[in-house]
């Protein structure tokens, strides 16, 4: 089975744009329209997260995925299971909104739709063959990448620099 | 079953057989009040095919009561006689309801004290014939048992012997936001008082006598008095009991190839050390998971639980309650912010250094970080001010 694809953080390039949650709020409205989903009731939401850290820096934050998720043994009424393609996956109709996943993430990326009772969190665009924060990125600060692939550029980055610097 | 779950992924060919004394297939405890409440049906609480767990090729084997264990001959007894071999057991036979017994008549028709599955059909049966229920006892349970009595349209009445509801999870002054959504839903609440006598005739319950003289009428009692390890079996064996079955960091009790997880087993507080014992679904499947690990051979270590720790919406009240949440008469740091619609308490060490409890109620946000940080034992000097003003984020840990 090939690895499937995660979504990695190149923090050095987030410049706190935003872009990705716009782009993640209209993905998850009903009409994936900008203009529409801004006056959708119940209010779409965003699942990925830029924070913000003293003195600049600038952190998206998405649900992991974990190997070990914590969310999912923790659930009381089943509802988290994990895809063939290693999401880790709330099914909506079995959440009872009891929060115990919100107790347990370690993240913090585990919202909570009040209007319907329902924890909500990345579920990586299933509909998409790349998910709407990572097109959406200006700078390419979010990839969409297996780890072999996204190990590998970073160890050709790495290298390429290593020569540069052997160079000058 | 999770420890089943977990044998299972490191060991494809393994025997695996659970024993269990109940009736019915393995079910998520905790669901149990929507059987009461009517929105779901027994069969949808099954735990096999749902969230992680696949049981595959997991033998359940139900109404089998393990009586015996000779952990000499590595086998045990079940009710009916037969004898099951074992190489690794596992004692995972969780808690019962605590009945006090300074109440008289809690054998009645119509008394539960809601722990199975069963317990809760019978409930969800008697709600039908009842117009009004007397819960006794404050705790989630019997929280949550009163809110589907409500859904059912019945008059509840919710009898606390503590000055005020959730004394385990939190002190009286903490839990107002979640009294007053009580309130709002239409449950009463009686505090300072208990039942000492429980009425009933040939129709089942029909009263309950308080101590302070009063009488209530009806057809129905819910006793949620907290539970205590299902112990007794043990009797006579060489596991060492004290409370519950006493296991190390790696779930195994003083026997070789004996271990214990779950509301049975004795487990510590990395906060503060002590040996507790919790009944908790989401610490079960933690150390379940854990002592299936080392069952199957990956020496795992548990990182141990708080004594206090649970989540839940209690009508339109959110709240998260973990770690050390009572301070009275103690000396540690203590910030507590009440607002209309969210109340929180941080709770520091005395010298203000670590984080060691929180409550949450309205607003719980991000609640998994700070138990992260209590559990971990983390410095907080860098991050105490986000963990007060409740606006810690995933980023102040990478900085």
């Amino acid at each position: 089975m090939s690895q499937p694809k995660e979504i990695f953080v190149r923090l050095d390039r987030c410049t706190g744009c935003h872009t990705c949650e716009v782009a993640c709020t209209v993905e998850h409205s009903q009409n994936k329209n900008l203009y529409s989903a801004i006056s959708e009731r119940p209010v779409p939401k965003k699942r990925v997260y830029v924070e913000w850290v003293a003195p600049d820096g600038r952190i998206p934050v998405l649900c992991r995925h974990c190997e070990d998720a914590p969310c999912m043994h923790a659930c009381i009424s089943g509802a988290i299971s994990r895809t063939d393609e290693g999401v880790v996956f709330t099914n909506a109709d079995k959440c009872i909104g009891c929060w115990t996943c919100v107790m347990v993430c370690p993240y913090g990326v585990i919202g909570r739709h009040m209007e319907e009772h329902k924890a909500y969190r990345c579920d990586r665009c299933p509909d998409r063959q790349s998910p709407a924060c990572v097109d959406a990125c200006p700078t390419k600060a979010l990839v969409y990448r297996t780890v072999e692939d996204y190990s590998s550029d970073v160890r050709k980055t790495a290298s390429r620099e290593m020569l540069s610097g052997e160079g000058g | 079953m999770s420890a089943a779950e977990t044998i299972r992924e490191l060991d494809s060919l393994g025997t695996i057989t659970v024993l269990s004394e109940e009736p019915d297939m393995p079910y998520f405890r905790p669901m149990i009040p929507f059987v009461i409440s009517g929105k779901k049906r027994p069969d949808d609480l099954a735990v096999i095919g749902q969230g992680p767990y696949k049981g595959v090729r997991v033998d359940v084997r139900l109404n089998s009561r393990v009586e015996n264990i000779d952990t000499s001959g590595q086998t045990v007894t079940v009710k009916d006689g037969s004898e099951v071999p074992y190489d690794k057991l596992l004692i995972a036979t969780g808690s019962r309801p605590y009945i006090p017994p300074e109440i008289e008549g809690t054998d009645a028709d119509g008394v539960f004290a809601l722990r199975t599955l069963s317990d809760a059909v019978a409930a969800e049966k008697r709600a039908g014939e009842a117009s009004h229920a007397v819960m006794l006892g404050g705790g989630l349970l019997n929280l949550k048992a009163a809110f589907a009595l409500l859904e059912r349209k019945l008059d509840v009445t919710l009898v606390v012997y503590s000055p005020e509801i959730l004394s385990q999870l939190m002190e009286p002054e903490d839990a107002g936001l979640i009294r007053d959504a009580l309130n709002n839903a239409g449950l009463n609440v009686m505090t300072g008082c208990s039942a000492t006598r429980i009425m009933s005739d040939t129709g089942g319950v029909k009263g309950v006598v308080l101590d302070n003289g009063q009488e209530l009428s009806c057809q129905m009692v819910c006793i949620g008095k907290g539970v205590r390890p299902n112990v007794d079996f043990l009797e006579g064996s060489a596991i060492k009991v004290d409370q519950g079955a006493v296991v190390d960091r790696y779930a195994a009790a003083n026997i070789d190839n004996v271990f214990a997880a779950g509301d049975v087993a004795v487990t510590f507080d990395p906060i503060t050390g002590e040996r507790i014992v919790t009944g908790l679904w989401t610490n079960a499947v933690e150390m379940g998971r854990c002592a299936g690990y080392n069952m199957a051979g990956r020496p795992t270590e548990y990182t141990g639980t708080f004594g206090i720790l649970n989540a839940t919406q209690v009508a339109d009240e959110p709240f998260v309650s973990m770690g050390i949440v009572h301070t009275a008469d103690t000396d540690n740091e203590v910030h507590v912010v009440s607002k209309p619609q969210a109340y929180r308490k941080l709770v520091f060490s005395p010298d203000g250094k670590r984080l060691v409890g929180a409550i949450f109620i309205g607003d719980i946000s991000n609640a998994g970080m700070y138990r992260y940080v209590i559990r971990e034992r983390m410095p907080v000097d860098k991050i105490k001010s986000f963990i007060i003003d409740h606006k810690l984020h995933y980023g102040h840990f990478l900085g």
